[in-house]
C-alpha cells in the first residue's frame, strides 16, 4: 500500500497552506526526514518532511495551489509498489483522491492523446507534454501547439517560464513569479518584469522602507500586482476575523509620568551596565502579561463550541515587515522579566527584518499588542488576530493638559491613548473595560506589580 | 605613440627580448632568409644571425620536438608553425612532452617554450591552411594558450609568454598582420590570464577573441548609435581564462553572446558558458546565452563561401539585435 503524504497543520485555525515549491519532484526518491517541499502559511514559510523513505509519485496540488491540511497531498512507494494498490473504496482511509489522479494513476496505460504527426514532431522537438495541449478536434494539430506557444507558458508542475534574474529578483524582492505577465518570448517572465512589479509593489505596501527600484524609470502607469502568497493570507485571515468575530473596541488614556521616568530610570542603569535600552513597547508588553494573568477571559479562544482558557501568556508583537505584517510571540511572557521581554522582542524583530523567524516564533500567541505610537499615530483599531479575543492598539505620548485632582488643578501629562479591541462572542464590555481599568492603574503605578 | 602593424609588434617582441636574453632563439620554415611566411621575422636573420634565426627542415614535429628539448636544458625557444593547422603534426612533442614535463619532474624541469601560429581563415588558403584550432589546445591541461587582437596587445603578450616558464601557443590571426595601431616602444608586457574590457556597456556581454573582438568592436560602435550598449571582453588569454571579469560582467548586463572563429560544437563558448553557470552570475542571466561560431564545417576554398563559414560583422550585429530585442 502507497503511504499517504499528508499535509501537516501546523496552527490551530490553519485550513490550508500554499504549495511554494515542491523540492522533490515527481517521481523522485525521498528519504524519511528530508525537506520534501516548501509550504507558506500566513505566518511563515517551511518546508515540510519526508514522512517515510520511497518514491514520490501522485501529486495533487502544485506549486501555487492551495492544499488542505490534514489532507492527502501526495503519495510515497516503496520498493515494487505502484500507484494503482490504492483502493478504490475509502475504508480505511478519510482522505478521498482528487478525481485527477483516479485518472492520472492510471494514464499511463489508457492513454489515448491524438496528434497528428507534425504536431507530434513539434511537440518532441520543444519538449511540450502533449497532455497539456487543448485542441477543439479529435487531434492536436500544428495549430494547436502554436496556440499553446502563443500563450503564456507554465512548466510542467506548475512552474512559470522565467530567467534565473527573474527568479533571484522575485526571491529577493519576495514578489510572486505567478501573475506577472512575462514580456519575454512565449511569455517568459524577464527581469524588467519583476523590476515593474516590485516598483508598484512598494509603493502600495511600504511607503517607508521601499527598496530602492532597479530601474525606476521603467514603472508603469496603473500597474498592479497579484494578490497572493503572504498579502493573500494577510488579506484572508483578517476579513475573516472582522467578519467571524464581532468586534467592540474600547479606547483609554493613560498617564505614562511614573511609567517613563521608571523606564528611563532602567535605561540610565542599562547604559552604565552596557545593556540595550527599554523600549516602550517592551515595557507595556510586561504590564500586558501581568494584568493578562488576571483577567483569563482576554487570554482565551474559542475552540469549536467551547471557550478555552490559557495557562501561558504568549504575547504577540504585530511588527511591519517589507512586505506586509508579522505577529512575533514572546512566549510565557507573564513568566519573563522586563529585561527578558526587551532582549526577545529585539531578536524577533530583528528576525522578523531578516524573513527568518521559525514556525515555533510565530506560533501560539495568545493576545497581541500593536504600537504605532512610533509613527505619530494618536489612536486606533486593530482587528482581533484569530483565534485570540483581543488586541491592544497603542497610541504615541503627547504632552497633554489634564486636570490631576480635585481642585481642577490642571498639569501637563505624558498621556498615551490604548484602545482595546476584543471579540464580544467571549469578552463583555463591562470584562473587556475593567482589564483597561486594572491596565491602566499598573502602568500609572507600575510598583503595583510587585503588589 | 607610434602605430605599427600587428606583424611589427610581434617582431619588436621578439627582437627585445633576443637582445635582452641570449637563451631566445626563433626556429621554424622559411623565417630566415625569407623572412617568414607571413614576413613576421623579416630582417631579423641579419642582426642575429643563423644560430639564433634557425632555419629547419619541413617538419613540425621536429620543430616543436627540438624546441621542447631545448627549453628543458635551459633555452627559450620561440617555435613558429607556418600555418596553425600544422600543429597537429607536433602534438606528441607539444600535448605528452612539453605539457607534462615540469609536472612529471616535478617541477626540476620547465619548458619555457612559446610555439607562435598563424590561424584564422580570409585569406583563400582552403581547409588545410584556415583553421582555428584553439578549441583543442585549449583542453591540454599544462599549456597557456594566447590569443591577442591588437598590435598593443600581441607586443605585451608575446614578451610575457616568452618569460614565462611554461609552453604556451601563441595564435596569430592571419587577417590581423597587416592591422594598425598605437603600441608602445620598448618592452612591456601583459599578464597572461587577464581579459581585458575592450568596451563598456550594459545591455549585452561579448566575449571575444582574435580578430572577431575587432568586428564585434565595428558593430557596438554601430549600435551604440542606436542606444544598445554593449560589453565587448577579450579574454586574450583562452587557458587560463580568466571567467571572473566574464561573470562580473554578466551580473552587470545579464545577457551574454560569445563570439569565436573556432567551430561552434565543442568550442570554448561551451566553456564560458559552463562557467557562467556555475557561479553566482547564473542567477543574473536574463536571456538564453547564445554563441556565434564557425559553422560546423571545413573552411571552404571559395571565397564567399569561405566568408560565410565563420562569423561576420553582418551576423554578429543581427545576433546582438535579437539577443537584446528578447527574440530567444
Amino acid at each position: 500500500m502507497p503511504t499517504p503524504f499528508i499535509m501537516p497543520k501546523m496552527d490551530m485555525d490553519q485550513e490550508v497552506v500554499t504549495i511554494i515549491e515542491w523540492l522533490k519532484k515527481e517521481g523522485e526518491k525521498i528519504t524519511k526526514g528530508e525537506p520534501v517541499v516548501t509550504v507558506e502559511t500566513d505566518k511563515i514559510t517551511s518546508d515540510i518532511e519526508a514522512p517515510e523513505t520511497g518514491t514520490l509519485v501522485g501529486i495533487l496540488y502544485h506549486e501555487n495551489e492551495e492544499a488542505p491540511v490534514t489532507k492527502v497531498v501526495a503519495y510515497i512507494l516503496a520498493e515494487g509498489e505502484s500507484l494503482s494498490e490504492l483502493p478504490g473504496s475509502q475504508e480505511n482511509s478519510q482522505e478521498s483522491l482528487k478525481p485527477e489522479l483516479a485518472a492520472s494513476a492510471h494514464a499511463s496505460a489508457t492513454t489515448n492523446l491524438r496528434a497528428t504527426p507534425v504536431a507530434e514532431k513539434m511537440a518532441a522537438s520543444m519538449n511540450i507534454d502533449l497532455a497539456g495541449v487543448q485542441t477543439k478536434g479529435d487531434r492536436i494539430t500544428k495549430s494547436d501547439i502554436e496556440k499553446f506557444l502563443a500563450a503564456p507558458q507554465t512548466l510542467p508542475g506548475g512552474k512559470v517560464t522565467a530567467t534565473p534574474a527573474a527568479r533571484r529578483m522575485s526571491k529577493e524582492n519576495e514578489i510572486d513569479l505567478e501573475g506577472i505577465s512575462g514580456s519575454g518570448p512565449r511569455g517568459r517572465i524577464q527581469s524588467i518584469d519583476v523590476v515593474n512589479a516590485s516598483t508598484s509593489f512598494a509603493q502600495v505596501s511600504t511607503p517607508h522602507t521601499a527598496p530602492t527600484p532597479v530601474k525606476a524609470a521603467n514603472l508603469v502607469a496603473g500597474s498592479s500586482i497579484p494578490l497572493v502568497g503572504k498579502r493573500k493570507r494577510i488579506a484572508e485571515r483578517l476579513t475573516a476575523s472582522y467578519q467571524n468575530s464581532p468586534h467592540i473596541y474600547l479606547t483609554v488614556e493613560v498617564d505614562m509620568s511614573r511609567a517613563e521616568e521608571s523606564r528611563q530610570r532602567m535605561n540610565k542603569l542599562n547604559e552604565k551596565t552596557g545593556k540595550s535600552s527599554i523600549s516602550v513597547t517592551a515595557y507595556l508588553a510586561k504590564l500586558v502579561a501581568w494584568n493578562l494573568k488576571r483577567h483569563p477571559y482576554l487570554n482565551a479562544s474559542i475552540v469549536e463550541d467551547r471557550i478555552e482558557f490559557w495557562e501561558d501568556v504568549n504575547l504577540g508583537i504585530a511588527t511591519a515587515v517589507s512586505d506586509g505584517l508579522v505577529v512575533p510571540v514572546i512566549h510565557q511572557a507573564d513568566q519573563l522579566g522586563l529585561a527578558e521581554i526587551n532582549e526577545q522582542m529585539r531578536y524577533l524583530a530583528k528576525q522578523a527584518r531578516d524573513g527568518v523567524l521559525t514556525r515555533e516564533e510565530v506560533d501560539g500567541g495568545t493576545f497581541t499588542i500593536s504600537n504605532l505610537g512610533m509613527f505619530g499615530i494618536k489612536s486606533f483599531t486593530a482587528i482581533i488576530n484569530p483565534p485570540q479575543t483581543g488586541i491592544l492598539a497603542v497610541g504615541t505620548t503627547i504632552r497633554t493638559p489634564v486636570v490631576v485632582d480635585e481642585n481642577d488643578t490642571i498639569e501637563v501629562r505624558p498621556m498615551m491613548s490604548m484602545t482595546l479591541s476584543v471579540d464580544h462572542r467571549i469578552v463583555d464590555g463591562a470584562v473587556a473595560a475593567q482589564f483597561l481599568a486594572d491596565l491602566v492603574r499598573v502602568i500609572e503605578n507600575p510598583d503595583m506589580i510587585i503588589y | 605613440m607610434p602605430e605599427i602593424t600587428y606583424r611589427e609588434a610581434i617582431r619588436d617582441a621578439m627582437v627585445i627580448e633576443m637582445r635582452r636574453d641570449n637563451t631566445v632563439f626563433l626556429m621554424g620554415e622559411d623565417i630566415g632568409t625569407y623572412g617568414g611566411a607571413f614576413g613576421v621575422s623579416a630582417g631579423m636573420l641579419d642582426e642575429f644571425g643563423p644560430e639564433r634565426i634557425l632555419e629547419t627542415p619541413i617538419s613540425e614535429l621536429a620543430i616543436v620536438g627540438a624546441a621542447t628539448g631545448a627549453a628543458m636544458v635551459g633555452m627559450k625557444p620561440i617555435a613558429e608553425m607556418m600555418f596553425m593547422d600544422f600543429i597537429l603534426l607536433a602534438l606528441e612533442p607539444l600535448m605528452n612532452q612539453a605539457a607534462k614535463a615540469r609536472y612529471m619532474f616535478g617541477g626540476k624541469a620547465t619548458v619555457p617554450m612559446v610555439v607562435r601560429m598563424a590561424g584564422g581563415s580570409g585569406t583563400g588558403a582552403a581547409a588545410q591552411h584556415s583553421q582555428s584550432l584553439e578549441n583543442i589546445l585549449m583542453t591540454i591541461p599544462g599549456i597557456k594558450v594566447v590569443a591577442p587582437s591588437n598590435p598593443h596587445d600581441a607586443k605585451g603578450l608575446l614578451i610575457s609568454a616568452i618569460r614565462d616558464p611554461n609552453p604556451v601557443c601563441f595564435i596569430e590571426h592571419k587577417l590581423l598582420y597587416k592591422v594598425k595601431g598605437e603600441v608602445p616602444e620598448g618592452e612591456y608586457t601583459l599578464p597572461l590570464g587577464v581579459a581585458e574590457v575592450k568596451r563598456e556597456g550594459t545591455d549585452l556581454t561579448v566575449v571575444t577573441s582574435g580578430i572577431m573582438v575587432n568586428k564585434t568592436l565595428t558593430v557596438a560602435e554601430k549600435l551604440a548609435s542606436e542606444g544598445i550598449s554593449v560589453e565587448v571582453i577579450d579574454p586574450r588569454t583562452l587557458r587560463p581564462l580568466d571567467t571572473d571579469t566574464i561573470n562580473a560582467s554578466v551580473k552587470k548586463t545579464g545577457k551574454l553572446l560569445v563570439v569565436h572563429e573556432a567551430t561552434k560544437i565543442g568550442g570554448w563558448a561551451g566553456e564560458v558558458f559552463a562557467a557562467v553557470c556555475e557561479s553566482d552570475a547564473f542567477d543574473y542571466l536574463d536571456a538564453p546565452m547564445r554563441r556565434l561560431a564557425g559553422k560546423d564545417c571545413p573552411i571552404p576554398y571559395n571565397r564567399l563561401m569561405e566568408a560565410a563559414a565563420v562569423p561576420q560583422e553582418v551576423d554578429i550585429e543581427a545576433e546582438i539585435r535579437a539577443i537584446v530585442s528578447n527574440a530567444y
